[in-house]
C-alpha cells in the first residue's frame, strides 16, 4: 500500500509541475515551429556551441549525442558521436532515440539533418548564434524548449549582468584599434575577425574598435601590416603567434614592438556560447589593463 | 539477351545490398518489414530515408551513364564525359548560390533547381558562343566549353570566398561539388523516375544519328544528316540528361566516363542498345558507390564523387588493361 502511495505521488509529480500538461512550442532560427509534446529528455546537440548552451542550463545528463569536434564540457565527451568533419549520420542520430535534435546550419548539419528528422517526426531545432545577442536569446529559447524556462532566464541574465559590468568599466575609455587573427590559410592569407560576428561583438563589448574592416574574412598579411593596429590578437597558441610576428615586417608593427600582441583562447572566442562571456572579460583585461583589477 | 538479364539482376542485387548498407546495417528481413508498413522508428528510417536515397542513387547513376554515352557518341572521343561542356562549372555556381545566398525559398527546392539551371544553362551558353564564333563543330564547342567552364568556376570560387565565414560555409559547397545524392521524398523520387524515363526516351531518338555520325562527318552528310544541326541538338539533349543528374546527385566523378566504355565492351557500339546498357551500368556503379559512401566511415559520409573516383578508377584501369591485351 505504501508502495502504491509512493507510485501515485511519483506519477503526480511527473504529470504535475509546470510543463508536462501542454506541449512546448518554440520558433527556431529558420522560423520553423517546433512542437515538443513533453520536455525533451534525450537531446542530440550538434556543435560545441549548442552543447555548451544546453550544458550551461544544467542539462548535460540529457545529452545523448554529440559531434566529433565537441571538446567541452568534460561530462559530455563520452556521449555517442553522431557526426564529424565529414558530415552527420542520420542513422546514428536515430539510434540514440532522441526527442530533440539541436543543430546550427554549419558544415551541412542543418542540410543533412533537418529534412530526415522532420520526415521521421523527431523534433529538430535550428539555432543561429551569429552575435552575442543571439547567444543569449538562444540560451533562453533552449531553456523554454527543454521545459526549464527559469533556468534559461537565470543563466542568460547572469551573463548579461557580466557583460554590463564589462561595458560599464570600459565606457568612455579610449578604444584601441585591434585586429584579431583567427586562422591562417595555406596560400598565406589570414582570417581576421569582422564586425557583426559574435567574435567581433566580443571585441567591441570589451572596449576595442576594429583595426581593419574587411568585407571578406581572408586578408593578405600586407593589409594587416598596413593597418598597424594598437593591439594584435591571435586566436591560438603562443608558439604560432611568436612564429608569425617574428617574420620580416611583423616585427615592426606597433603592437609587436609595444609588446601588445597576445594569443587568446579559441574556445572562448570562436565558439559562440556561455564561454564567450569569459572571452569578453579576458579581452577587456587585455584592452584596458589599467581597469582590469575589478 | 543474356547480358540484359545479367545487368538487371546485378542492378536489383546492388539496390538490395545498398538498402541494407548504412551506419546501422539492416537485414533483408528488416527491409521487408519496413516496406510492409511497420511503424517502428528504425523501419520508418529505412522506408522514409534510406530507400528513396538508394533508388535516387540508381537513377542518378543511370542519367550519368546515359549522358556519358551521348557525349562520347557526339564527340567521338573516348575521353568525352558528361561535364565536358561547362556543366560542372555552371552547376557548381548554381549550387553555391543556392547554398550560400539566402533566397527566401527552401533549399531543398533551390539547390536542385539552380544546379539544373546552371548545368544546362552553361552548355547552352557554350553552344551559343561557338555559334557566334562560327564554329559549331566539336572542336569549337570543346574550346568554348573550356573557356566557359573556367569563367564559371572562377565565379563560383569567388562567391565561396566572399560569402564563407567562420562557420565554414566553404565546406558546404565543397562537399556538394564532390557529389552526394540528395534524399528525395517518395514524390520527388517519382518525379526523378519520370525525368529519367523521359531522358532515356529523348536520347534514344538520337541513337541512329549517333551511329551514322560514328562513321565520320562526311559519311554522315551523305546519309542525309545535317551534321551541325544534329550535333547541336544532341549536345542540348545530352546536357539536359546531365543537368538532371547533377540536380539530384551533385557532381559525381568518373561514372559518366566509365559506364559507356564498359557498356561498349559488353554489347558493342551501336547506340540503340548502348544507351540503355550504359544507363544500367551507371545505375549499378552509383548505387554501390553510394552504399560505400554512406556506410564506410561511420558516423561520417564520404562524398559520393570521391568514392566513384577512388573505387572506380582502379577498377576501370584493370578492365581497360584486360581489354587492350585481349
Amino acid at each position: 500500500m505504501r508502495r502504491f502511495g509512493r507510485l501515485v505521488l511519483l506519477t503526480a509529480l511527473a504529470l504535475g509541475g509546470d510543463a508536462a500538461a501542454e506541449p512546448i512550442v518554440v520558433r527556431d532560427a529558420f522560423e520553423r515551429t517546433v512542437v515538443l509534446p513533453t520536455p525533451p529528455q534525450r537531446i542530440v546537440t550538434i556543435f560545441a556551441s549548442n552543447v555548451e548552451m544546453v550544458a550551461a542550463l544544467g542539462l548535460s545528463d540529457r545529452i545523448v549525442g554529440i559531434e566529433a569536434y565537441t571538446r567541452y564540457p568534460p561530462e559530455v565527451l563520452s556521449k555517442p558521436l553522431v557526426g564529424g568533419r565529414l558530415g552527420f549520420s542520420v542513422d546514428r542520430v536515430v539510434e540514440q532515440r532522441p526527442d530533440l535534435v539541436v543543430v546550427t546550419p554549419a558544415r551541412q548539419a542543418a542540410h543533412q539533418l533537418v529534412d530526415p528528422m522532420e520526415r521521421l517526426g523527431i523534433p529538430v531545432m535550428v539555432l543561429l548564434q551569429r552575435d552575442v545577442a543571439e547567444v543569449l536569446a538562444n540560451i533562453r529559447l533552449l531553456g523554454r524548449a527543454a521545459g526549464v524556462p527559469q533556468q534559461g532566464e537565470a543563466v542568460a541574465s547572469g551573463l548579461e549582468t557580466r557583460i554590463a559590468a564589462v561595458t560599464r568599466r570600459v565606457a568612455g575609455l579610449e578604444r584601441p584599434r585591434v585586429i584579431m587573427i583567427t586562422g591562417r590559410l595555406g596560400n598565406g592569407l589570414l582570417l581576421v575577425t569582422r564586425p557583426k560576428t559574435y567574435t567581433g561583438d566580443a571585441m567591441v563589448l570589451a572596449g576595442a574598435r576594429f583595426g581593419l574592416e574587411s568585407a571578406i574574412a581572408q586578408v593578405s598579411p600586407e593589409a594587416i601590416l598596413n593597418a598597424d593596429p594598437d593591439i594584435l590578437l591571435f586566436a591560438g597558441n603562443q608558439r604560432d603567434l611568436d612564429e608569425l610576428v617574428a617574420r620580416p615586417g611583423w616585427r615592426d608593427l606597433r603592437a609587436v614592438k609595444g609588446k601588445r600582441a597576445f594569443a587568446v583562447s579559441r574556445s572562448e572566442l570562436l565558439i559562440p556560447g556561455p564561454r564567450t562571456i569569459d572571452g569578453i572579460e579576458h579581452l577587456a583585461a587585455i584592452f584596458h589593463p589599467e581597469k582590469a583589477a575589478r | 539477351m543474356k547480358i540484359w538479364i545479367v545487368l538487371l539482376v546485378a542492378l536489383v542485387a546492388a539496390v538490395i545490398v545498398a538498402a541494407c548498407a548504412g551506419h546501422d546495417w539492416a537485414s533483408p528481413a528488416d527491409l521487408v518489414r519496413a516496406v510492409s508498413g511497420d511503424q517502428a522508428m528504425r523501419s520508418r528510417l529505412l522506408f522514409e530515408w534510406r530507400m528513396p536515397r538508394v533508388l535516387a542513387a540508381a537513377l542518378v547513376g543511370a542519367l550519368l551513364g546515359l549522358g556519358g554515352a551521348m557525349f562520347q557518341g557526339v564527340f567521338r572521343n573516348p575521353l568525352a564525359e558528361p561535364y565536358l561542356l561547362g556543366s560542372a562549372g555552371g552547376a557548381g555556381l548554381g549550387a553555391a548560390i543556392a547554398l550560400l545566398v539566402p533566397l527566401g525559398a527552401p533549399q531543398s527546392i533551390m539547390l536542385p533547381l539552380l544546379a539544373f539551371v546552371g548545368a544546362w544553362g552553361s552548355t547552352v551558353v557554350v553552344i551559343a558562343v561557338s555559334r557566334v564564333a562560327g564554329a559549331v563543330d566539336t572542336a569549337g564547342m570543346l574550346l568554348a566549353g573550356v573557356a566557359v567552364a573556367a569563367l564559371l568556376t572562377a565565379l563560383r570560387s569567388f562567391l565561396i570566398l566572399a560569402l564563407s565565414d567562420e562557420t565554414m560555409n566553404l565546406q558546404v559547397v565543397l562537399s556538394w561539388i564532390l557529389g552526394g545524392v540528395q534524399t528525395p521524398t517518395w514524390g520527388g523520387l517519382g518525379l526523378l523516375a519520370l525525368v529519367s524515363l523521359a531522358c532515356l526516351g529523348l536520347t534514344m531518338l538520337f541513337a541512329r544519328g549517333l551511329d551514322v555520325l560514328g562513321l565520320g562527318e562526311a559519311m554522315a552528310s551523305t546519309f542525309g544528316v545535317n551534321v551541325k544541326r544534329f550535333i547541336g541538338l544532341a549536345v542540348l539533349a545530352g546536357s539536359v540528361v546531365v543537368a538532371a543528374a547533377v540536380a539530384f546527385g551533385g557532381l559525381v566523378a568518373f561514372v559518366g566516363l566509365a559506364s559507356p566504355h564498359i557498356a561498349r565492351w559488353l554489347i558493342g557500339s551501336r547506340h540503340k542498345p548502348l544507351l540503355p546498357a550504359s544507363a544500367l551500368i551507371g545505375a549499378i556503379v552509383v548505387t554501390l558507390a553510394d552504399a560505400i559512401a554512406r556506410s564506410a566511415l561511420p558516423p561520417a559520409e564520404i562524398p559520393l564523387g570521391l568514392v566513384t573516383a577512388i573505387a572506380g578508377a582502379p577498377f576501370f584501369i584493370v578492365l581497360l588493361a584486360r581489354r587492350l591485351r585481349a
